[in-house]
């Protein structure tokens, strides 16, 4: 089962992929990255279209564990490229 | 080992330009440009459905320094699905079978799952249900699965080329397709990529393996097949890819890693997606997600390796595999695609030798020993230089191949002559490609072919407009498809195209876009918002808000992309029988294989390029020279006319020019009246002098000074007299150029031609001076002198014309002056059938009536398909033809069959021909009308128009419905332009007394339908047509002027009837209680099965009740009877129009003059029988408005006041760059012309394109025999005529002051003295030479050519809004 958050969280990188994000005041560690895809915004769909801005949502789909004893669980990471911005997008556990 | 670097060595090999139309966006050499940029030793182009980029990727390549590949991006089909015979044929069974994906093998018969949704573009629905939205079932769609393929060496192209010339075959139009048996025959050397859109890449991203293992078996058996692994990291695709790659492993098949290119950066991917919905013809909003990675940028070989380890499956080899394939695919342009070699048409025997014996035996010919010796020896002198030049060149064959089809094309009696620069050579003339003597013009070769130039020259060949196909299939008949085809060119977006399609795929309406589209000229879409900032009619539009910014800024990066391929209008490749292996080719709407490749890609591939082109002006003179044969039988050689007639250079120095080839434009018109052309030379200075560069660098004036003898000839040097004495020392042609440097330099023409070409590059333009003032000085001449002939090269030798060029061109110039002078009728016939010119066909008309020939309405009986001479007794010329009682046709000559253009002008008679100019009498005191053609009627189609010319004579309105078969509406029109008055006389003469009642109260009475039913609907007593008829036929009975008159409106009863006895033939006869041939024809006829013209005419007036007077009056009258649906007609009793009973002869009221007008502009363009402007003389005369042929005698710089229907708009490039905006009205005495300089803009520009009856005051120009009005304020004269009709001429008058009289629903512009808006920009050229970027850019809104095809006076609204503005 999976569930929905949207809750803005921070990561760190490391060589283009996250590493590490902190949730709820936790730190989790990824332990592998599953997918990586990005979606181009539709910027047709808003007030005043700007297709300059090439903003795109990048999605991580990753294992990762907030303690070595705590098993494994998967989390979308979604990143606005236009503002560096973090979201937690989904859980599965 | 070390580790190869495979990010340098990575290469694109699948890359879509623009060239695969609505899909890449970027051209190919910024594609190749940034491959080099980028440290990639080659680069791919595979083009979506053909190889419509190939040269120009190989040429970009070439110029970035690395190699080219070249490929192929197909869709797929089964080869079932494939209608046998190939050439898109319409599928027999439907869709069926091809509603899925449909899997191309044998066996893999089921669509796979996964590629089942793919099918459908409209989110949520099934394949079927999109496959049926689409209509009929096609061959292919845009979601059908593609395949790439790449050529190895030179026979891998030749494959190419001829797989993709099969596929064009075997799809439909527009849409080819590719199957496995077709691949399997062009398969040498050729590899085919197997990527995610290829049936195995659907199959493998459907997990279905077993599909995939089977469909590449296949593959294996036809072809060499490679894995293509694509990653653009949408959802999934990456582990698609990585499933791909392993499948390629475990088949032991090469996997090549691609980026499947579409655009140059991340940047650019919203213009592919704009790209996407104008190809599937569906807003952007409605599009699957899956399109919009955006990832599809030709990214660095960096990029690519880190895409490869992402996909992780062994990507060393991958890339590896992707890097050998480059190298194999690598093709060298000269040797392996033939670029920069020439492969002329075979010749038996040594063409060399056959030039020569066909030169000789020309000269022979052309230049008898008997005639003159002197010019014998000329000739021969000047043939040896040119076989010498031609045997240096080895185009040999060239010329031989060249004179060839122009002997071909004229045995077909084709008119074909010669134009450009190959009429300066000698050769072209004794081989009978040109008809002009080099030497007689002083023309010479060397423009043309010079031993230093290395690319063929050119020769153009000039056909009749309406036989050019003919003359096409005359060339593929001589050498056959394997060696001719016809030369692309690409359509590319520009300002109108590119804001529809960006406007679409962002979700404006429909009506929205068509709106902003149609408000801008015709440029280029870099310039919208350009545009928009600087052009007044468009700042004053409203468009600039921030709604739309984006749309524009989008719309202008779709500029110059290509978006249709096109025949070219006048181009045929020719190339020996391997024309197939070198040039792909589809077929053309008109059935003519069509090269991919466009004009300037055929010549760099090494073929003879040859331009046909078709001229309406050759095809007019054709015509003319036919009518006056069937006319008079006169047989008249225009090719053998004597070149000094007097009368026609007369006519042309008297500016009288409308109709001719290349003078009649109004800055022509102008030209010609200042220069006074007295020979055919003249006529070439004149052509010369009417160019872009000759009129920006000023070199009008100083020449027509010397000419005319205002000022002292001078040349710099003695020695330069020979090359410049026919100019008064002027530079004009190209080819005095040429002989100014030879003789300065002593360098040979050859080298002098080259010179010339580089005096127009910046670059070279200071080595060249350098090298001029050195040779030049040490061949003595004086420093002094050496600079100023320096000066006047550099000045004018990039802008000078071709002389040769303009020779060509003055002749059938000439030819059509002799012809409008000595036969003006069947002039006027031929030019009104073949419309060469640029005004509308009304402004001919008029010109017609002028010269004094009378101009003959639609007749049935009378009326050819196309304009006619038609002999007219002085008494036959209806009155309404030439426009009154005082148009005198007398007869004679001299006597002046004048024609006078309107009723009623105030000028009286005098507005006939001048004299010496009117039409020769024909025989037997006949004076020569001119008849216009069926086919100018709107709508008529060609079988109606045959079907009609076949049955003449017809009896009656009945016979004619019987037999010619025509149409309801077509009929009605044919009745409203008066087509059958000549079966009823004297219907339309009456209608002149109804006429006047209404012309008295001026135009702005007759009001378009849908104010008269609203006049109505309020009672309007006014209401003109009404109180007309009641005048006439109140009582009920026909007055004793209508006794036995038909008028048009009771033929249109008739139609009508006519046309419910087609529908229910045979309805119920003769019911018990009615007399046997009591026909019935009720009020509730009303209703109108079908729109049609007669709508024009009021429906509710065909009905006899109404006219008579007693609309809703129950019970039989005679000839009426009241049973509502009871229509029945006893059509086989009686002869005749069998129903005259019923609709009784003079019951309904003829049109009104105005009325018959008003149908004339709407049916056929053309005010016929009197001019549009009649019905505007009082008010004019109340103005004061100066008429065209009163203008002569005002003073320059006087203000005056003109009027006048718009007949042509043009922003022509000038030497102020200025965008003025020249106006030409038609005032029915002539033109008068008008300029609107850009000061005067912000009030007058929107008017000025929005109005087609203007009142424009302005102050008079005067040169020599030419008069124009530079405008100042300008009004809409219908607009006018309404304010004078409801509140007098006083109003009018004020509304003028007041600045504000518009056409019909404009906002009024911001009056006098209104805001200036920013400076437009300027190009400007080197030499000072400024030009507005919106020249020559066409007007915002319709063509004026086509515009009078609408009432002149329906201008809904505007006598309201005035009232509303109105204090």
């Amino acid at each position: 089962m999976s569930r929905v958050y949207g809750e803005p969280i921070e990561v760190w990188v490391r060589g283009d992929k996250p590493a590490r994000f902190v949730w709820r005041g936790r730190l989790y560690t990824v332990l592998v990255v599953l997918e990586h895809w990005v979606v181009s915004r539709e910027w047709w769909q808003q007030q005043s279209p700007d297709p300059r801005a090439p903003a795109e949502h990048e999605f991580w789909r990753v294992e990762a564990t907030p303690g070595q004893s705590i098993p494994a669980a998967t989390y979308e990471l979604r990143r606005d490229a236009a503002t560096d911005r973090w979201l937690l997008a989904r859980v599965w556990d | 080992m070390a580790r190869p670097d495979w990010a340098a060595d990575f290469v694109h090999l699948h890359v879509a330009s623009s060239y695969s139309l609505r899909y890449g966006a970027s051209s190919p050499a910024a594609l190749a440009r940034r491959a080099a940029e980028l440290g990639m030793p080659a680069l791919a182009l595979t083009d979506r459905d053909g190889l419509y980029g190939a040269v120009k990727h190989a040429v970009a390549c070439k110029e970035a320094g690395i190699d080219p590949i070249l490929g192929a991006d197909m869709a797929l089909v089964d080869d079932a699905d494939i209608p046998r015979g190939g050439g898109g044929a319409p599928w027999p069974g439907g869709g069926a079978s091809r509603a899925g994906v449909g899997a191309p093998w044998p066996g893999g018969g089921a669509p796979w799952p996964g590629a089942g949704a793919r099918a459908g573009d409209v989110v949520g629905e099934g394949p079927a249900v999109a496959a049926a939205m689409r209509g009929p079932a096609r061959l292919r769609t845009d979601d059908a699965p593609r395949i790439t393929l790449l050529a190895v060496g030179a026979r891998g192209w030749a494959s190419l080329c001829r797989l993709v010339s099969a596929a064009h075959q075997a799809g439909e139009r527009g849409a080819p397709v590719v199957t496995p048996n077709l691949i399997a025959d062009h398969a040498e050397s050729l590899v085919v990529l197997l990527g995610p859109d290829s049936d195995v890449g659907r199959a493998i991203a459907a997990r279905r393996p077993d599909l995939a293992a089977t469909a590449l078996a296949h593959w294996r058996e036809r072809a060499e097949p490679v894995i293509e692994v694509v990653d653009h990291l949408g959802a999934g695709e990456t582990f698609r890819a990585a499933r791909m790659a392993r499948l390629a492993h475990e088949s032991g098949i090469p996997a090549v890693l691609t980026n499947a290119v579409r655009y140059l950066d991340p940047a650019d991917a919203p213009v592919a997606q704009v790209l996407d919905s104008a190809r599937r013809m569906m807003p952007l909003a409605r599009q699957r997600r899956a399109d919009l990675a955006g990832r599809g940028h030709l990214a660095s070989g960096e990029e690519m390796g880190h895409v490869a380890a992402r996909i992780g499956v062994s990507p060393d080899r991958m890339l590896a595999s992707t890097a050998e394939l480059a190298r194999r695919c690598a093709l060298d342009p000269r040797l392996d695609m033939g670029i920069g070699g020439r492969f002329m048409p075979e010749t038996v025997g040594d063409s060399f030798a056959l030039v020569r014996a066909r030169c000789e035996e020309g000269l022979n010919r052309r230049f008898p020993r008997a005639r003159s010796r002197a010019r014998r020896m000329d000739a021969r002198h000047r043939l040896d230089h040119e076989l010498a030049i031609i045997a240096k060149t080895g185009l040999a064959s060239y010329f031989l191949t060249v004179a060839d089809v122009a002997e071909s094309i004229r045995g077909e009696g084709i008119r074909c002559s010669i134009r450009g620069s190959g009429a300066g050579c000698l050769v072209n003339y004794l081989l009978g490609i040109s008809g002009i003597d080099p030497l007689e013009h002083d023309l010479i070769m060397e423009r043309f072919l010079s031993e230093r130039r290395r690319n063929l020259p050119d020769i153009d060949l000039d056909v009749e407009s309406a036989r050019r196909l003919d003359a096409y299939r005359v060339i593929f008949g001589t050498y056959g498809e394997e060696r001719v085809a016809c030369v692309s060119m690409m359509e590319t977006y520009r300002a109108r195209s590119a804001i529809r399609d960006v406007g679409t795929a962002v979700g404006l309406a429909p009506h929205e876009v068509d709106a902003v589209a149609k408000s801008f000229p015709h440029i280029r879409a870099a310039h919208i918002r350009g545009a928009l900032a600087e052009l007044p009619e468009l700042r004053t539009s409203g468009l600039a808000g921030p709604q739309l910014a984006e749309v524009f800024s989008l719309a202008e990066r779709l500029d110059g992309l290509p978006r249709h391929v096109a025949m070219h209008p006048c181009g045929v490749v020719l190339s020996d029988t391997r024309l197939l292996d070198r040039t792909p080719v589809e077929t053309s709407i008109d059935g003519f294989p069509l090269s991919q490749f466009d004009k300037d890609d055929v010549e760099t591939a090494g073929m003879i390029k040859l331009d046909v082109l078709g001229v309406r002006m050759q095809s007019a003179i054709a015509y003319t020279l036919a009518e006056i044969e069937r006319a008079t039988g006169d047989r008249v050689d225009i090719d053998a006319i004597d070149h000094h007639d007097e009368p026609t250079f007369e006519m042309i120095r008297s500016a009288r020019t409308l109709g001719c080839f290349q003078i009649e434009s109004p800055g022509q018109r102008e030209l010609v009246g200042k220069l006074l052309p007295r020979d055919i030379g003249d006529l070439i200075v004149d052509i010369s002098l009417f160019r872009p560069g000759p009129v920006n660098s000023d070199m009008v004036t100083p020449y027509l000074e010397i000419r005319h003898g205002l000022r002292q000839a001078s040349v710099p040097h003695a020695d330069l007299i020979a090359a410049l004495w026919e100019t008064g020392g002027v530079v004009i042609f190209h080819e005095q150029v040429l002989r100014v440097i030879d003789t300065m330099t002593g360098c040979g023409l050859s080298e002098a031609e080259l010179v010339r070409r580089q005096l127009s590059e910046e670059s070279a333009r200071e080595e060249v001076a350098e090298w001029f003032t050195r040779t030049a000085s040490a061949r003595g001449y004086d420093r002094a002198v050496v600079d100023r002939v320096w000066e006047v090269l550099a000045a004018f030798g990039a802008f000078g014309f071709c002389k040769a060029h303009a020779a060509a061109f003055a002749i059938p110039t000439y030819q059509s002056a002799w012809l409008k002078r000595h036969y003006p009728a069947a002039f006027y016939a031929g030019v009104l059938t073949h419309d060469p010119g640029m005004y509308p066909k009304r402004v001919i008309v008029g010109d017609a009536r002028l010269f004094g020939v009378p101009v003959l309405p639609i007749d049935v009986n009378a009326s050819a398909a196309d304009w006619r001479v038609e002999g007219v007794g002085a008494a036959e010329v209806p009155a309404g033809v030439t426009g009154g009682p005082s148009a005198g046709v007398t007869g004679g000559p001299s006597a002046g069959v004048t024609g006078a253009p309107s009723a009623g002008a105030p000028g009286g008679p005098s507005a006939g021909a001048p004299e010496g100019l009117a039409g020769p009498a024909g025989p037997t005191g006949m004076t020569e009308g001119l008849r216009a053609g069926l086919k100018e009627v709107k709508g008529i189609s060609e079988a109606e128009v045959e079907r009609i010319a076949a049955g003449q004579p017809y009896t009656s309105l009945r016979d004619f419905w019987e037999r010619a078969g025509t149409s309801r509406p077509v009929t009605e029109r044919l009745v409203l332009v008066g087509a059958f008055d000549s079966l009823y006389p004297g219907g339309s003469r009456n209608a002149q007394d109804a006429g006047e009642v209404e012309v008295v109260r001026g135009a702005g009475a007759a009001r378009g339908a849908e104010a008269d039913r609203r006049a109505e609907a309020a009672g309007g007593a006014e209401e003109p047509f009404l109180r007309a008829g009641a005048e006439r036929t109140g009582s009920g009975q026909p007055g004793p002027a209508q006794a036995g008159r038909v008028s048009r409106r009771d033929l249109l009863a008739r139609v009508k009837v006519l046309d419910r006895s087609r529908k229910s033939p045979r309805a119920p006869s003769a019911r018990g209680d009615r007399p046997a041939h009591s026909q019935h024809f009720t009020h509730s006829d009303h209703v109108n099965h079908h729109k049609s013209d007669a709508d024009m005419v009021r429906t509710h007036e065909m009905t006899p009740e109404r006219a008579v007077g007693h609309p809703a009056e129950p019970g039989p009258q005679p000839g009426q009877l009241s049973e509502p649906d009871q229509m029945q007609l006893d059509l086989g009793s009686s002869s005749g129009d069998g129903f005259a009973d019923m609709v009784p002869a003079g019951g309904l009221r003829e049109l009104t003059a105005p009325e018959r007008v008003e149908a004339e502009l709407e049916i056929l363009g053309i005010d016929l029988s009197q001019h549009v402007l009649s019905f505007y003389e009082e008010l004019m005369t109340e103005l004061g408005v100066v008429r065209s042929r009163n203008l002569r005698r005002c003073h320059p710089g006087q203000r005056v006041l003109v009027a006048g229907v718009k007949v042509a708009t043009q922003t022509p490039a000038i030497r102020s760059g200025q965008r003025i905006i020249f106006v030409t009205l038609d005032d029915a005495t002539g033109p008068v012309d008008l300029a609107f300089f850009e000061s005067v803009q912000d009030r007058c520009a929107a008017r000025v394109f929005g109005s087609w009856l203007l009142v424009v005051r302005g102050r008079l120009r005067k040169v020599g025999n030419s008069v124009s009005v530079n405008g100042i304020e300008c009004w809409d004269l219908a607009g006018l005529a309404d304010i004078r009709a409801a509140h007098g001429v006083g109003a009018a008058r004020a509304a003028m002051a007041a600045g504000d009289v518009a056409a019909a629903g404009r906002v009024p512009g911001s009056g006098t003295g209104g805001t200036q808006g920013p400076q437009p920009a300027r190009i400007v050229y080197a030499n000072g030479f400024t030009l507005s970027p919106y020249a020559e850019a066409g007007a915002p809104g319709g063509e004026v050519k086509d515009a009078p095809r609408k009432l002149w006076h329906a201008s809904p609204g505007s006598s309201g809004g005035w009232a509303r503005s109105a204090p």
